[in-house]
Parts: structure tokens; C-alpha cells; sequence
């Protein structure tokens, strides 16, 4: 006998997702919908119509709460099994160390700054579908920071360096970079905010963020950072698919709006690139196993894949940003110049810093065979023979930073790898300064906004650096005031192979390994 | 060994070879399915196997979650077939789709004209009656070897049931187009399966029509509105057609005919290549560039279809784009060569 069989009609899928997201919108009836949203219309992007955007992937709060729930039991899992296993001593050197300490304390905390700017913006969009994004990001970049935190805090036990980096963020000079970068985007409207770093960070550049620090980790046995990176990149390319929408929702609105979002991705490729001075640095000096150099990762992040979305950009009228011509000039150079700074500022950071090895050096002039036997290893070795003789060669003063990226301005006219470039302007009697042309150009811009830049070696010449200490008691020692208020403690910097860290882990390895009396 | 992959929801089917992902397979046969990062992380391309054995391949652990495994999901990106298989995947239905089944089809060919000094115009006259929607395309056996087949628009409506004409230029050191200029006679046997590909006029939606055609990229566009004018469509319809000279330019009459005799159709050629002096009084220029011509540069509320070799379709997306036309109006059929599909293209756009 047939018996029939009657389906309930489940909801489809994007039925259950409209209702689920745009059903949960409602129009305001007692305000205006311009008093609701004040903040999406003063930097002159026009949106004629919020409906047209299209959810770039289909997740709904009640599915999100679920997958995210067991990405943290695998993690937490992982990151359990590599503290109970002394992890830290299965790494492939002590050096390593260093890399984690530059994540913690100039990354995580800009996923968490990340997590802010999105809850803000979620709240400032009146359109619904771009509203719920944001805030999955904003939750995603929330629980970025709190497993790079909880993943670190397995070294923190042991090492130095990272036990103060919510204060460090906010108060060495090295670690206003990436700070002021975040701060300036924040600090923009929503649709700066989300071009900046939904589009230009998370799509333009973040491979080549992604790939030095976790790939980094797996070469060198970091199982912890290497799993929080895979639990991470599972959410980054949704943020990628995100920042592609705005882009292309933002630009086929209006024409008005394209010579605007040209100008924040002139600005914000550049700010991003200046960023990754830390990250190329890192790839190309401080991981002990290496993975790729800078240029490499260049060459296939940038030159070929943003190549290819450049391409598809023209279709709209974008082109490609006038930065990148100098980018491509710095790209040979920037490691170097970066990590001759770090040694000989080694004073004022919060990580160790040593001088590459003779084969260090090899695989450098390999992978730079056009720059560093000419400009960086005769300092190299001229530094490793001053360190010989015992008389190491340590940077003095502060330097000079940038106004706008804020990194000391010690890069080259490009082109020319023997003089230093030097931009100035005066706005309202006074003079500021720039590494570049373009960090001039972003502060042209909007003077008003970058004056206020906090100089962490400039406010220690105007004496803002030392806390409660009185500068005109007798034997008043500026640097030793300085870095109490700074929290830095001489066990945090100098050379590496001096440290405490070096030293301990040599120790604990020799004790897991060996059977010494 | 190959299986056969059902999707559900649209009943299309699709052959996967082995270690071939269902991404890869659906994308090469016109099957859009959402995806990114084509490599087990990012999660878009999950789908639903309802039917039948697949290999997770290297999908991460945290993209897709065990208890995911366990409920039948899979990522299209990486999941290879064990056996034949079905899923669900969100896929967008177009209500102008007529899902025509492709099937082998025999057939003699009946004449062969020389449409320009590079171009012929074969017609085949087939065993039975053949369904298809103007704008698809068929793949042609070559000389008699069912592994050699080269694919073609279908250039006529579909007023006569056993009627394709192809439109075929010859490609210089081009094996496929060398052999059909060269060794193909009227009255030879030959063999083709189709319909193929989804570029077809999306009537449903009741907008303006602009058709961008380059070259023999005319048959698709002309197929199309061969139909639509013997359809009685009263929206207005432009064909803007490039071609290098005035020896190049065929069918110019019978297009110039139908622009007088139906007053919503408008026939714009264009010569990128015509000798100066000569009696041409028509647009010297690209294509792309007659067409911004002709509308003022405001292609909103049209749909456009392009068809004709790269280099053309993309300046045509440029153009259109800058005047205010964008990807959800745009339909394409592209003619690639083995050095076309090399380029490394970023994931802004999804079909264009």
C-alpha cells in the first residue's frame, strides 16, 4: 500500500537567512532615520539605495554562535596539549620568542581595536545587511584577540616581554605604528573605517601579514600561534568577502563616490604597506626558520594577486595607488633598514634583537642580490666586530618619527639607497615632518587630524615621558625615568644573546633533553 | 573513471573526473556556486550531499566541523567524488533558463558560404529536430575524432528545427578552424552535441537591450535577436558590431534591413581598421567606444550582452561600468584561447 508521504516545507535557505538578517531591520517611527544614523552621510559617500547590497555570505547569529563554539573547543584543545606538553621547548630556537613577543604586543591588540571599529560602524549603517556583517566581524576580531591572548600567555609564563603589552601598545614609541594606523582609521567615518580596513587591510594586504606569522609559526614548531592562525583564517575570508562587497556596493552607488574611495586607497595602501615594515622585518630577520623572504611574498601577494584585483578595480575607474611605485623601489631595502633600527634602538623595545649570522647573511645576499652586499652587510659586520671587541654599537638618542606612520624617518629617497628622505611642511607655525611623500600627502590632507599625533621620542624631548618623577631633583636620570613610566625593565631588551630568555630556554631545553647532573 | 554529479535543486548534471573537485567541475560547466578562497578555509562553498560517496580533501578542520562532516555537509572547494553523487547547493535560479537537455545530435552539412575572407558561414542540416535558446552554443566534432570537438554559437533562431549555422573564423595554426575552413565540404557527414552555456537573453526582466559583439561573436547576439524580433519584443534593442574593415563586416545588409523594418531595433557597426578614404560612412572605431557614443555614456537600466574575443569583452565591461552599467546587467560570452584562461583574475567579480 503507497502511503503518502507528506514533506513539511522547510524554509529555504535564503528565505531563513532574509529573516533571520534583514527581517530582524524596523523603520524607526518616532526619529528620523537621519537622526538614528547621523554618521554615514558627513564624508560624502551617497548611497541611493541600502537594499542593493548583497550579503557576500549567508550566516545567521544562531549558525555563528554554533561554528564558533566548536572552533574554540578544537583550539583551546590544541593550545591545552602544547602547555602540557612544554611546548615553548620544542620550538626551533629561543630567537623565535621575539616574533611572538612583536605579535602580541603590535598585532592582537589591533584585533581588538578591529572589534571596536566594527561594533561601531555596525551601529552606524542604516542598512541592515551591511549592519549584521560588521557585527559578525566585530565578535570575530573580539575572539581574535582573546585566543592570540590566551595562545601567548603560554610564553608569558616563561619569558619576558609580553607580560605588559596592553601598556606597551599604547606607550613605546616602535608600538605607536600599528597603533596610530588603527587610531586613524577609527577615527574616520564609517565608510573610511570599513574601506581602510575591511578592503584595503583585510583583502590588500592581509596575506601578507598572515602568511610570515603563521606559516612562521608552523616552520618553527609554534603549534599554539600556528592553530589560532587556522582558527582566525577561517573568519578572515569572510571579512575578505566583506571588504570585496563594500568596495564594489560603495562604488556603484554614485560616480561621486569613486574619487573618494581613490583617495582612501592611495592613503590607506600606503599606511598598510608602512605597517608591514614590522612584518618584513620579522620575515627576513627573526625567524629562526624561514619561510619565504619579504620580496618573494611581495612579489606573489601584492604584484600578482592585488595585480589581478587592480585589473578588475580599472572596470570602475580605480587606479592603481602612486604609492606602489616607491613600494616596489623600498621593497629590496625595507627588512634592512628596519632591523638596523631595531638593533640599535634595542634599548627601547620590549623584544631582543641580535645581528645576523654569517649564513644568515648568505640567504640575505642571496634573496637580495642587488641591495644587501652593497648597503647592509658591511654594517652587519662592521656592528658583529664592535660586538667582539665588546664595545656594541647602541643608538644614543631617539630618533625622529614620522608625523603620520610614525615610524622613524630613516628611509631613502627611492631610488637613491644613500640619502635619507626628508619631507617637511609647516601648518598653523609650526613644522612637521615625514618619511615620505605620501605620508605628506595623507597629512595635507587633514592637518587638523594628524597634529594631535602622540610622538612617543618626541614627547620624551618635551618631558612628557616621565610619570610622576620630578625632572629638576637633584641626579634626575631622564632615560631611567622614562622607562619606568614606560614599564620597560633591562630584562626586556638588548641584545639576545645576553637575555634572560636565551639563557632560560637553553636550560629548560637542556633539561627536557638532557640527563645533566 | 569519472562519476556524475546531480545537482537537486536544478536537476543539472555535471561529469567530474577523478580527483577533480565539484567547485572546479560546476565552475567549468557554467555552474556558478559561492566560493573564495578555493582552498578548505573560508567556508563559502559549503553545499549539502544528499546522495552518494565524496572525499573531504583538505578541507580545514575549522571551516568545516565535525559535526558538519557528520551531517553531510561538505566544501565544494575540496570534496572529490568516491561514486556518483547529489547535492544542494544555494545556487540562483534564473527564470530565463529553459534547462535544455544536452544530448548528440547527427546531421550533413548543407552549405558553406564565405562570409568574410576569414569567416565561414557552415550550415548543418541535422537528423532530427534540435531545442535550444538563442545565445547557446554547441560543441562540434572535428574531423571525425569525438575527442577532438571545438565549441560554437548557433547563429540562426530557432524558426527552422534542424537548422544550425555556425559562424567560424579561422584561428592562424588553429587545428579545429583550419580543418572546417579547409577539409569540410557540403554534403559530409559530421557530429555535435549542444545546447550549451548560459548566455541567453533574461527576457523576464523587461528592460532595454544592448548587444556588444566583436568579430564572429556575432552569432550568439544574432541568434538572440533574430528571436526576439520574430517574437514580436517590444523593448528597444542595440546591436553595436566591431569588425576590423568593411571586408570583415558581414550580414551588415540583413541587419540594416531589420533596423528599417523594426523601429525599436538599432544597428550601430563600427570599423576599428577600415583604410582611410574609402567610402565608409558608419563609426571608425571600437566597439566599446561606438557604443559610449551612442548612449551619451549611461548604459543604466539595460541589460548588456557581450560576445566576441577577450580583449573586446573586457574593454566593453569597462566602458559599460564607467557608465553606470554593472556585473548583475552584464552577461558575457567569452572566446578563450589556452592563453587567456592563464591569467590570474582577483574573486571581485563573479561572472564577468
Amino acid at each position: 500500500m503507497d502511503i503518502a508521504v507528506t514533506k513539511k516545507k522547510k524554509l529555504g535557505l535564503k528565505e531563513r537567512y532574509a529573516l533571520m538578517t534583514r527581517g530582524l531591520g524596523w523603520e524607526p517611527t518616532y526619529q528620523s532615520v537621519d537622526d538614528v544614523f547621523p554618521m554615514d552621510t558627513f564624508e560624502g559617500i551617497k548611497i541611493h539605495d541600502w537594499d542593493a547590497w548583497e550579503d557576500p555570505f549567508r550566516l545567521t547569529m544562531d549558525a555563528y554562535w554554533k561554528y564558533q563554539a566548536e572552533k574554540e573547543r578544537k583550539l583551546y584543545a590544541i593550545l591545552d596539549a602544547f602547555a602540557q606538553g612544554n611546548g615553548h621547548l620544542t620550538l626551533s630556537d629561543a630567537r623565535y620568542i621575539n616574533t611572538v613577543k612583536l605579535f602580541i604586543n603590535g598585532l592582537a591588540p589591533l584585533e581588538y581595536m578591529s572589534h571596536r571599529g566594527f561594533a561601531h560602524i555596525g551601529r552606524q549603517f542604516r542598512g541592515v545587511g551591511p549592519r549584521v556583517a560588521c557585527m559578525m566581524q566585530s565578535l570575530d576580531e573580539m575572539r581574535h584577540a582573546q585566543t592570540q591572548v590566551h595562545a601567548i600567555s603560554n610564553y608569558n609564563r616563561y619569558y619576558d616581554g609580553m607580560a605588559n603589552f596592553r601598556h606597551h601598545h599604547t606607550h613605546l614609541p616602535y608600538l605607536q605604528v600599528p597603533r596610530s594606523f588603527f587610531e586613524d582609521a577609527a577615527t574616520g567615518g564609517p565608510f573610511e573605517f570599513i574601506v581602510a580596513i575591511g578592503f584595503a587591510f583585510e583583502y590588500v594586504l592581509t596575506n601578507l601579514v598572515f602568511v610570515p606569522f603563521i606559516s612562521g609559526a608552523a616552520y618553527n614548531g609554534d603549534m599554539g600561534a600556528m592553530t589560532f592562525g587556522f582558527s582566525a583564517q577561517s573568519d578572515e575570508a569572510r571579512h575578505m568577502t566583506l571588504g570585496l562587497e563594500v568596495i564594489k556596493f560603495v562604488l556603484e552607488q554614485d560616480p561621486d563616490n569613486l574619487p573618494i574611495v581613490q583617495k582612501w586607497l592611495n592613503k590607506w595602501t600606503w599606511r598598510g604597506v608602512r605597517v608591514l615594515t614590522l612584518v618584513a622585518m620579522m620575515q627576513d630577520y627573526m625567524l629562526p626558520k624561514r619561510v619565504m623572504s619579504w620580496a618573494e611574498a611581495w612579489e606573489i601577494y601584492f604584484e600578482e594577486n592585488c595585480g589581478a584585483l587592480f585589473r578588475d578595480l580599472a572596470r570602475y575607474g580605480i587606479e592603481v595607488p602612486p604609492c606602489v611605485e616607491q613600494v616596489r623601489k623600498e621593497r629590496d631595502h625595507l627588512s634592512h633598514m628596519a632591523w638596523c633600527q631595531f638593533y640599535q634602538a634595542r634599548g627601547t623595545s620590549n623584544f631582543h634583537a641580535w645581528l645576523p649570522s654569517k649564513e644568515d647573511m648568505d640567504w640575505l645576499s642571496a634573496k637580495y642580490p642587488d641591495t644587501f652586499d652593497q648597503y647592509y652587510r658591511p654594517r652587519f659586520e662592521y656592528w658583529a666586530k664592535l660586538e667582539e671587541e665588546g664595545t656594541p654599537f647602541e643608538a644614543q638618542t631617539p630618533p625622529q618619527q614620522c608625523q603620520v606612520c610614525q615610524i622613524p624617518t630613516i628611509f631613502p629617497v627611492p631610488g637613491e639607497p644613500l640619502t635619507r628622505a626628508e619631507h617637511t611642511c609647516e601648518h598653523d607655525g609650526e613644522r612637521f615632518h615625514f618619511c615620505s611623500e605620501w605620508c605628506q600627502v595623507i597629512f595635507e590632507d587633514e592637518p587638523e587630524k594628524y597634529v594631535q599625533a602622540n610622538l612617543g621620542a618626541h614627547e620624551l624631548y618635551k618631558g612628557n615621558l616621565f610619570g610622576d618623577a620630578d625632572p629638576t631633583a637633584e641626579g634626575f636620570d631622564p632615560m631611567a625615568a622614562a622607562m619606568a613610566f614606560l614599564k620597560l625593565t633591562p630584562a626586556e631588551s638588548g641584545l639576545h644573546k645576553d637575555s634572560e630568555d636565551a639563557r632560560n630556554f637553553d636550560l629548560w631545553r637542556g633539561l627536557a633533553t638532557r640527563n645533566d647532573a | 573513471m569519472s562519476y556524475t554529479l546531480t545537482i537537486s535543486s536544478t536537476g543539472d548534471e555535471v561529469e567530474i573526473e577523478e580527483g577533480q573537485t565539484i567547485l572546479d567541475a560546476c565552475l567549468r560547466a557554467g555552474i556558478w556556486l559561492p566560493h573564495a578562497c578555493c582552498h578548505g578555509m573560508c567556508a563559502t562553498c559549503k553545499i549539502d550531499i544528499e546522495d552518494g560517496e565524496i572525499e573531504h580533501g583538505d578541507a580545514s578542520p575549522f571551516a568545516l566541523m565535525d559535526s558538519e562532516r557528520d551531517e553531510g555537509k561538505a566544501l565544494a572547494c575540496c570534496a572529490t567524488l568516491e561514486s556518483d553523487v547529489t547535492i544542494d547547493a544555494e545556487i540562483e535560479e534564473d527564470p530565463d533558463a529553459e534547462g535544455i537537455p544536452v544530448e548528440d545530435y547527427e546531421g550533413t552539412v548543407e552549405a558553406i558560404e564565405r562570409l568574410t575572407p576569414t569567416i565561414r558561414g557552415i550550415r548543418i542540416r541535422l537528423d532530427r529536430e534540435i531545442a535550444f535558446q538563442p545565445g547557446q552554443y554547441v560543441n562540434l566534432e572535428i574531423g571525425g575524432d569525438a575527442a577532438l570537438t571545438r565549441a560554437f554559437s548557433i547563429a540562426n533562431d530557432r524558426g527552422d528545427g534542424t537548422l544550425v549555422e555556425l559562424n567560424v573564423r579561422i584561428v592562424p595554426g588553429g587545428k579545429g578552424t583550419t580543418w572546417l575552413h579547409e577539409n569540410l565540404n557540403e554534403g559530409d557527414r559530421i557530429r555535435l552535441s549542444g545546447p550549451y552555456g548560459r548566455f541567453f537573453v533574461r527576457k523576464s526582466a523587461r528592460q532595454p537591450m544592448l548587444f556588444i559583439a566583436g568579430g564572429s561573436g556575432l552569432s550568439s547576439p544574432r541568434s538572440m535577436i533574430l528571436d526576439l524580433l520574430a517574437g514580436g519584443e517590444d523593448q528597444a534593442i542595440t546591436l553595436v558590431y566591431g569588425a576590423r574593415n568593411r571586408e570583415e563586416l558581414y550580414y551588415h545588409e540583413s541587419f540594416e534591413e531589420l533596423a528599417a523594418e523594426h523601429p525599436n531595433f538599432t544597428y550601430v557597426p563600427a570599423l576599428s581598421d577600415e583604410p582611410e578614404g574609402s567610402d565608409w560612412t558608419g563609426v571608425r572605431g571600437f566597439a566599446h567606444e561606438a557604443a559610449k557614443e551612442a548612449f551619451d555614456n549611461d548604459f543604466r537600466g539595460l541589460k548588456a550582452y557581450l560576445c566576441g574575443p577577450p580583449p573586446m569583452i573586457e574593454a566593453a565591461i569597462s566602458t559599460l561600468m564607467q557608465g553606470r552599467l554593472f556585473e548583475k546587467d552584464i552577461y558575457t560570452e567569452k572566446f578563450f584561447s589556452a592563453a587567456d584562461a592563464q591569467q590570474i583574475r582577483s574573486p571581485l567579480f563573479r561572472r564577468i
